[in-house]
This record gives C-alpha cells, structure tokens and sequence, in this order.
C-alpha cells in the first residue's frame, strides 16, 4: 500500500513517456533507464564511480566525527573550551561549505584531499553543534544523583554524561553523514573527474539522459539508505531515547 | 558596573580569540610566515572588499544571488506549508506521499540542476527552482511534524465551541503548528543559501558563487577571500536574523531543530 503511490507515478511516468507526451529524450521511460542502469553495473564502470563516492563519504566522515565529537563534549563541560570556540562556529556553521572548495584547492592542489575536506567540513559542525548541545541540554538533576554517588572525573564522564550526550551525538552523526554526502556530491558536480556526482554531471553535458537517470536514482538510493539505515539504528541501539526527529 | 562591561567581562575570551587570530594572521603573513599567496593579510583582503564594493562589482553579483535566494525561498514556503499542512491534517495523502518524499529527500539538490533545467525553459528559472528543491522538503517535513504534534484535545475543545473549517485552521491548527514551521523557514533558508552557491559555481555568470569561482579560475586569492567573506556575513544574516525575528513573534515557543 505504501508502495501504490510511487508505482503509480513511475507507471504514469513509463506510460506519457511511451505515448511521447513527456519528451522521450529528456524523460527516458523508468524501465529504459533501469535496462541501462543493470547494463552500466555489468560493464563494472557504475559499481567503480558508486565505490569512489563511498570511499570519499566514509573518509570525510571519520575525518569530521573523530575531533568534532570530543570537541562538542568538551566545550559542553569547560566554559573556557566554549567561549574560545564559539565566535569560528557562530560565523562558519551557516557557510555554504562549498565555498571553501577554491580555498582548499589552492591549499592542497585540486585532488582527493580537497574534495573529502570540503565533506568533513560539512559534517565537523554540524556534529560539533550537536554534542554540545547533547551535554547542555542534559537534565542537571542527573549530574547532581551522580555527583552524589560520588562519580567523580571519569566515572562522572562514562556513567552519565556521555550516555546523557549520546542520543543527540548519534543525530548530530546522523544529519553529519547526510550533508556530508550533499557536499561530497556537489564536489563531483562541480570539481572531481570520478563519482556519481561527476557521473550525473558528465552524462548531463554529453546528453546521454537515461546514464544521468541512472546515477541519478544511484544517489536517492544511497541517500535513503543512509538516512533510513542510521535511523533505525538509532532507534535500534539508544532505546531509553524518545523518537529521533524527522530531519 | 555598566550592563556593556558587564556583558564583556562574561564574553571577553569570546571575543579575544578571533582577534587573537586576525591579529596573528596579519602579523605572520607581513613577517612572511605565512605565504600571502595562499593566506593574503586580513587587511589586504579588507581593501579588495572595499575595491570590490566601490567599482560596483560585488553589487553585479550580491543582487543575483539576492533575488534567487528570495524567489527559491519563497516558493518552497508556500509549497511546503500548504503541502506540510495538508499532509498533517489528511492521514491518507501523508502515508502516500511519504515514500515519495523520502526518496526524493535525500538526494542532493545540485543534482535536480540537469532535470529541472529539461523542464524549464529560462536558465534563471532552473536555478531557482532547484534552490528550492532541498528547502521545500524540509518545510514540508517540519510543518507536517508541526500539525501532528498539536494536542488532540485543543482540536477537540475548538470543535466543541463551534470551531469548523476556516476558524478551526486559522484560530488553532496554524497557530499550533507555526513554531514547527519556522524551524523548516530557518532550516529551509540555510540550504537555499548553501544550494544556490553551489548552483552559481556550476551554471552563472552573475552571482557570488560565480564571483567566488572566477576568482579562483584567475586566481585572484584576495578576491576569493573577499567573496567568501561576503557569503560568509549573509549566512550569519539570515540565520541569525531568522532567530532574532523568531525570538520575537513566537516567544511563547522553543526552536525545536537541533533533535
């Protein structure tokens, strides 16, 4: 039932496209650019582009996750830590981060290095702003029972602040990925030789349209997967969490 | 002890640490430290902003980038809360557009550029238009929430005093659900933002984007960084702007994004 709708649209879509209502040219019907997609993975070429964008996505990932979230904890547990960061966050968190793309090139050469960077980046704030906002919007009645049990430093830490800070960790990862993988696939539209992005981009100039279709559909997919895939996990792995949000 | 000095001996590493850093900056880059090349003097920067706001040039490309963001703005607005509030109220078209949604969602707006331009005819309509792909969904999403989450009750006491149709939308539904909108409008405007420049680099000769990737083309780092500067104060603008009028016409209710 779920599925009626999106079949539908895609059977209207075969059918205008068939009857040459919609442009054949520019709106391929779904089961032509399906053929072509099955066709481009058996080449190997489509499986090789969707592996560079994985590979670009997994690094900028762990490049943005492993300093932003003991950043976040630490300016959400010392004042100073906080105060000191916050005016660059303040004014960086709202740049489009492919802005810093022309920076990057010219600083480490137009290769892999800039393009993953301009990703990490998207994703180091977006997590960065998260943690913290995990540790400070945390119940303080729950700092005061632990200090009162006598959790001190470490234990303090482990026990309750990072369980407390964890469901708002795991969105600011969540969403992190998700503008990651905007970034990285504006980075191949834009920039890199190689990837879905550049693949969407490349069959887009040479109008081979139902190609583009077909890297086309190959993002939404790895989009839902992600999105829908951390999701449950959240949900799966930080059960004492209310419903993750939306976004 | 005045409210100024007051606000300054609470904040006074906050502001001390950017200085620190454009302090430094100028100072390595004039002792050579840093190769100006890469990394030009924040004052040399500031003159070139100056330079490109006196002969006219950052107006040509501001002004462009301006009007896209208005109009991809507004367009998703009005679709997204007239297809975010029709989704709330009816169960049935929520649950058949919802698989649509999250299909479509997730894929980078950029990415609509090829497609919305085999639509339309105008260069200038297809940029617009796929601004305001990213920022439609999010709308949508955030006033579907924004409906749904009203307390049933409120909706039942307002049909009991004779609350039907028009009054019930306007006296209760829009008004309950309006905090969620605004988060989708502020959430929605930064990604206009964020689309249209990448939008710009690919297919513009006018607008900051544009600016941006010309001076990187030729080279032109002062100029590269005067742009970024100019971007970097309209995001700072308009999501902070965004928040200021928020705290004022709605200071009943919390921004709930960051969930």
């Amino acid at each position: 039932m779920a599925l009626a709708v999106p079949l539908g649209l895609l059977a209207l879509w075969e059918l205008l496209a068939r009857l040459a209502v919609l442009s054949p040219r520019y709106f391929p019907p779904p089961t032509r650019v399906g053929a072509v997609l099955v066709d481009s993975f058996a080449e190997g070429d489509l499986g090789g582009e969707t592996l560079v964008t994985l590979t670009r996505l997994g690094s900028a990932f762990v490049l943005a996750a492993v300093p932003a979230v003991p950043l976040g904890l630490l300016m959400g547990m010392v004042k100073p830590v906080r105060a000191v960061v916050d005016p660059y966050i303040a004014v960086l968190f709202p740049v489009p981060k492919i802005a810093l793309l022309p920076f990057l090139m010219i600083l480490l050469g137009v290769g892999e290095a800039a393009f993953v960077l301009t990703g990490a980046i998207s994703a180091f704030f977006q997590i960065t702003i998260s943690t913290l906002a995990g540790v400070q919007t945390m119940d303080p009645r729950l700092l005061d029972v632990g200090r009162n049990y006598g959790a001190r430093g470490a234990r303090l830490f482990g026990k309750v602040i990072l369980p407390a800070a964890l469901p708002a960790i795991f969105t600011g990862l969540r969403l992190g990925l998700g503008l990651a993988l905007v970034a990285i696939v504006a980075v191949e539209f834009i920039a890199a030789k190689s990837g879905l992005g550049h693949l969407v981009y490349r069959h887009w100039q040479t109008l081979s349209i139902p190609q583009m279709y077909g890297a086309f559909v190959l993002v939404g997919a790895l989009g839902l997967l992600l999105t829908r895939g951390l999701r449950a996990l959240q949900a799966r792995t930080l059960t004492w969490q209310e419903e993750p949000g939306r976004l | 002890m005045s409210r100024r000095s007051g606000w300054l001996a609470g904040h006074w590493l906050t502001v001390a640490s950017p200085a620190v850093l454009l302090i430094g900056w100028e100072l390595a880059a004039a002792t050579g430290l840093l190769r100006e090349a890469f990394f030009p003097r924040p004052s040399t920067v500031l003159a070139h902003l100056r330079r490109l706001i006196a002969d006219g040039t950052l107006l040509a490309h501001a002004l462009p980038t301006l009007g896209r963001i208005a109009w991809a703005f507004a367009l998703a607005a009005v679709l997204g809360i007239a297809f975010g509030l029709a989704m709330g109220l009816w169960r049935r078209l929520r649950e058949s557009l919802d698989p649509v949604f999250a299909v479509v969602y997730p894929i980078p707006s950029i990415l609509f550029l090829p497609l919305v331009s085999f639509l339309v005819p105008r260069g200038e309509t297809a940029l617009i238009v796929t601004t305001a792909v990213t920022s439609f969904f999010l709308i949508a999403f955030t006033t579907t929430e924004g409906v749904r989450q009203i307390d049933p009750l409120v909706v039942e006491a307002a049909r009991h005093y004779g609350a039907r149709g028009r009054r019930l939308f306007t006296a209760v539904l829009l008004p309950g659900a309006l905090p969620f909108i605004f988060t989708g409008l502020r959430l929605g405007l930064g990604f206009a933002l964020i689309v249209v420049v990448a939008v710009e680099i690919v297919n513009a000769t006018y607008g900051l984007g544009a600016l941006l990737w010309l001076s990187w083309q030729v080279l032109k780092v002062e100029d590269m960084y005067a742009t970024f500067v100019v971007i970097a104060a309209l995001g700072a603008v308009l999501s902070y702007g965004l928040a200021a009028l928020r705290a004022r016409l709605l200071p009943w209710a919390q921004d709930v994004a960051e969930r």
